[in-house]
């Protein structure tokens, strides 16, 4: 009497614990040459596996992360904080940076109208422009009328 | 006092949705607590996933921190543990492209020492030539796991070393759940040939 055997594919099936045909799955029930085959593949997988950790090492590496993740938050945490201050102090700055830029302007130069004060002292008193009519007038004292007059013409001179 | 109290109602929780909230907050015991369920799979992903002269603890508190850190960014698409594995997964590929290193583990590969190799063959008397077929098939299995092609291999190892099921996986790899079958079945085919091959 022949026996068939699972093949290949039905023994790769039964190591991944998954679903065989029914005549498969009735063939594997009854046979044990079939399922030491199985079981042998299985028990050396589990055999590379091999030993987990023990506890004292689970503890330490969960420990360390962890610590590590509890140091990374009080980070994230202190840099929160620390940028809020930031923004704090150049909000307080910002305004006295600022300060001087909004206090009044210095009244712009207004050169028209300098220009034409300086004509109309030219038009009544030319020399007013080289020294003082104290001045002028200590040296070459004159009646009003004709240093009006003579300044007018341009006759005078301080020489 | 009062704090384990609370420690211990927050514990009893089921719904991961309300830990992450509370987390997301800054609640330690909450994080803590998420943590303690996920942190073996982290584990398992980076033990097989890193080569041997990665540091594992390392990698591992690395993918929890990177956890907490994002936790912002946790929609809720899918469980905690699948976002888990998902950056556990990640942070392999960022080290191993790092270190401009090929996916694969040398030989030696972490905690050959460790397991007992008689678990390999049920009932089998404790012989040596036993203990050395044992031994040669976990050595054959571990080889042909890194030679996988990086998905397949990162496929098997949730499914098999984290035990994830296949929605999971998919969530975590942000696949479809057939690739993910495509993927595991490649996979699961070249690991039983190499341990069926090494126990004859």
């Amino acid at each position: 009497m022949n026996i068939t055997h699972l093949n290949d594919a039905e023994l790769d099936l039964a190591v991944l614990g998954e679903e065989l045909p029914p005549p498969a799955a009735e063939h594997l029930a009854s046979c044990l040459v079939c399922r030491r085959r199985r079981d042998g593949v299985l028990a050396v997988v589990e055999q590379v596996r091999g030993d987990d950790p023990d506890a004292a090492t689970r503890a330490r590496v969960r420990e360390w992360a962890l610590a590590a993740w509890g140091g990374a938050r009080a980070r994230v945490h202190w840099l929160r904080w620390a940028a809020a201050a930031a923004v704090l102090v150049v909000l307080v700055l910002l305004p006295l940076r600022t300060g001087p830029a909004s206090a009044p302007a210095p009244a712009r130069f207004d050169a028209e109208a300098v220009l034409t004060e300086v004509n109309s002292v030219l038009d009544s008193d030319p020399l007013a422009a080289v020294v003082s009519e104290e001045v002028v007038n200590t040296v070459v004292p004159v009646p009003h009328a004709v240093s009006d007059r003579s300044v007018a013409a341009g006759e005078r001179s301080v020489s | 006092m009062a704090s384990a109290a609370r420690r211990e109602l927050l514990v009893a929780r089921d719904d991961e949705r309300e830990l992450v909230e509370l987390a997301r907050r800054g609640d330690r015991d909450a994080a803590e607590i998420l943590l303690e369920r996920h942190e073996l799979l982290a584990f398992r992903v980076c033990r097989r996933l890193l080569p041997p002269s990665e540091d594992l603890d390392g990698a591992v508190q690395e993918t929890l921190l990177r956890a907490l850190k994002n936790l912002p960014r946790y929609a809720g698409e899918g469980s905690f543990g699948a976002w888990m594995a998902s950056i556990a997964v990640n942070l392999c590929r960022d080290k191993l492209r790092r270190r401009r290193l090929v996916p694969f583990q040398p030989l030696e590969v972490r905690g050959d020492d460790e397991s007992d190799p008689l678990a390999v063959i049920p009932s089998a008397e404790p012989n040596p030539e036993r203990v050395a077929m044992a031994r040669q098939a976990m050595q054959r299995v571990r080889r042909e796991l890194v030679r996988l092609p990086r998905r397949q291999q990162e496929v098997f190892v949730l499914r098999f070393f984290a035990g994830m099921d296949l929605e999971g996986i998919a969530t975590a790899l942000h696949v479809d759940v057939g690739t993910v079958k495509t993927h595991l079945h490649r996979a699961v085919h070249r690991v039983r040939v190499a341990a069926e091959e090494a126990t004859p």
